[in-house]
């Protein structure tokens, strides 16, 4: 027989018993669709998260802290006390200008960049004053912007805003922002209310990984820390963190080889992708934990699958009997029913991944005009092509291995017996 | 040369008493000829006409058809040597009542890989010569019982086959469709001269045939 009148038989077949087809096929859909939305939401979570990592955009860089002594548990020594250690906020060690210096010194690192301790207390315009804060903003680092431009370490006065402050602020839209000026409120050493006015050069878009704060230059952070904490000797020249450059063709070994040397040397090292990373394994194991339910579903439609055509094998049994009688080998018996039992696989699967495209778009424009609508670009979820066609495949492939037992029933009988069957 | 040669077929199955439902049966069937195969239900008549049409295997004894050794062919050969060179005609119709009459009658072909226009055609043509041409778009199972069998006769004949086994062809017919489908059958055997062999228990069909072979527990009697 051709391949043609192999499928076409194949799908006259499978629409003689049509609530019997309707039934297993459904139960196909179901398993898909959720298999189907579980990825949807996986995809769309995990592009998102791609995105902001593209965002974070500081591939060259470890975030360096200074690792504390152990004070050691109960039970364990008791530390003997280091005079030249400080302690910052939650009993974290502070980097000293020394560690810096320290850290220039080893091999491979670019530049050494510190974090520097400020807190500002609001941002305004004019008369209004809304809380906020502020970051200090990282070369390298891209941040999406609405408008505008990310701030420029070379540049003096310079600040760049998120978008939800915008209609606060009394501008029309993030372009209006642009080159206005933005005043930073803040109390210094003496407990006294010191305003900083700075110049608009970008607009933030709104995203989940933070960025909601305004952004200022080192140079501008490094003044606020100043001000904020003259006197202190503990403070004035300390900072929770600071962040280190290396060349960004620099091969992995060496990447490696720099990490351990700053570890050896009782520093923290990690990449912000190392950080972020986190969120995605906590969001891979919440797929996968929903895709064991679409698993058990579509297990149960195989079982469907093996029922549908052992009842259709049955039922045709003179047929196929007298299909071997005029001729057609157990390959060409064999070929109907598996073609068959492949179907519902395929038009389960497609009904099942069209449905959960259809509600993943529902979906998205729920999320985006509701709970999401500050993130420009998430889509809540994601439906890549590559993977629903994984989908599919995964299914009919499935099926057609459900199928395979009552097929080979059909294929191995004798058609004398067959004919004798009614 | 004969077309089928059989010589001393025994069919024994394997059951507790274990009789042969045949035993030492021998016949030769000419090209061209109408053969009967007449006997009692029980007398082992189908299970030896299964085994001229290749669709059962002697437990011994030897079968040749057009000269060549049929029970050493692969079953892939047997297959093949079925849809091109035999026809067959069943009591029970076995037709697919969901189909239309000429998708049925184009089932051999379809089974033999012939593309969709020359089916059409050759299907059409068959069931012109069976008088059923206007009701070729119709359901097989619309149809009455005398229709039903010369559908199946267009279906053995469609093929152009060498040899027709018709297993009590008039077996499901009033005395009336009885005639037209013998008419029909004897007919289209000589017209085409096609090598008939039927089945049945029904002496006045048997008289109709060239030859009447008369099977009785599984030997031939006369």
């Amino acid at each position: 027989m051709k391949i043609i009148d192999l499928l076409k038989t194949s799908q006259k077949n499978l629409v003689r018993s049509k609530l019997r087809t309707f039934l297993t096929i459904l139960a196909v859909i179901i398993g898909t669709f959720t298999i189907s939305l579980t990825n949807g939401v996986g995809n769309g979570v995990k592009a998102y998260i791609n995105k902001e990592l593209g965002n974070v955009g500081v591939n060259n860089a470890f975030v360096v802290q200074a690792r504390a002594p152990s004070e050691g548990p109960v039970g364990s020594d008791v530390v003997e006390y280091d005079p030249k250690t400080t302690k910052g906020s939650f009993g974290n060690l502070l980097l000293t200008d020394k560690d810096l210096a320290n850290i220039q010194q080893i091999r491979n690192v670019a530049s050494v960049i510190p974090a520097y301790t400020m807190q500002i207390d609001y941002i305004s315009t004019g008369s209004a004053k809304y809380v906020a804060s502020a970051s200090q903003y990282t070369q390298g680092l891209n941040l999406a912007m609405a408008a505008g431009r990310v701030v420029d370490s070379n540049q003096a006065d310079e600040v760049s805003l998120p978008i939800r402050y915008l209609s606060y602020l009394g501008f029309a839209n993030a372009n209006d922002a642009i080159g206005k000026k933005l005043i930073l409120g803040y109390k210094n050493s003496q407990a006294q209310e010191v305003e900083k006015s700075l110049t608009i050069v970008g607009v933030q878009e709104e995203s989940l990984l933070g960025n909601s704060s305004v952004y200022i230059t080192s140079a501008e952070a490094q003044a606020v820390s100043a001000d904020q904490n003259a006197g202190n000797a503990n403070l004035a020249n300390a900072y929770p963190m600071a962040l280190v450059e290396f060349d960004e063709n620099l091969p992995q070994a060496q990447i490696d080889e720099l990490k351990s040397t700053l570890e050896a040397n009782n520093y923290t090292a990690d990449t912000i992708q190392d950080q972020i990373g986190m969120f995605s394994k906590v969001i891979n194991g919440i797929i996968i934990g929903l895709d064991i339910f679409g698993v058990i579903t579509l297990l149960v439609a195989g079982f469907g699958i093996v029922n549908t055509l052992f009842m259709a094998v049955n039922e045709r049994t003179s047929e196929i009997g007298l299909m071997k009688a005029l001729g057609a080998n157990s390959k060409t018996v064999f070929a109907i029913f598996s073609l068959e039992a492949a179907s519902i696989g395929f038009w389960g699967a497609i009904i099942g991944i069209a449905l959960s495209v259809g509600a993943g778009k529902i979906a998205n424009r729920y999320a985006s005009s509701h709970f999401l609508k500050d993130f420009a670009g998430f889509h809540l979820l994601a439906f890549p092509i590559p993977n629903s066609i994984l989908i599919l495949a995964g299914i009919v492939v499935l099926a057609f291995f459900a199928g395979a037992l009552p097929s080979v029933k059909a294929s191995r009988l004798d058609p004398i017996k067959a004919l004798r069957y009614e | 040369m004969p077309v089928i040669s059989a010589k001393e077929i025994s069919k024994i199955y394997e059951t507790a008493d274990a009789t042969p439902v045949l035993s030492g049966v021998s016949l030769d069937i000419a090209k061209g000829e109408s053969v009967a195969i007449i006997g009692k239900s029980g007398s082992g008549k189908s299970t030896f006409m299964h085994i001229l049409a290749t669709l059962d295997k002697p437990t011994t004894g030897s079968l040749e058809i057009d000269g060549a050794d049929a029970l050493k062919l692969s079953s892939r050969a047997l297959d093949s040597l079925r849809n091109r060179k035999f026809g067959f005609v069943f009591q029970q119709f076995f037709l697919n009542g969901r189909d239309t009459s000429l998708d049925n009658v184009a089932l051999p072909l379809v089974i033999a890989g012939v593309p969709l226009g020359e089916r059409r055609r050759k299907a059409l043509e068959m069931l012109t010569a069976v008088g059923l041409s206007e009701q070729a778009k119709m359901l097989a199972a619309n149809l009455s019982g005398g229709q039903k069998q010369r559908l199946v006769i267009a279906r053995a004949l469609v093929t152009d086959p060498e040899v027709i086994f018709a297993d009590e062809p008039t077996g499901n017919l009033d005395t009336e469709n009885g005639k037209i489908v013998t008419d029909l059958l004897f007919g289209l055997q000589k017209e085409k001269g096609i090598t008939l062999v039927i089945v049945t228990h029904d002496t006045d069909l048997a008289k109709l045939c060239d030859r009447v072979v008369h099977i009785k527990d599984g030997r031939i009697v006369a």
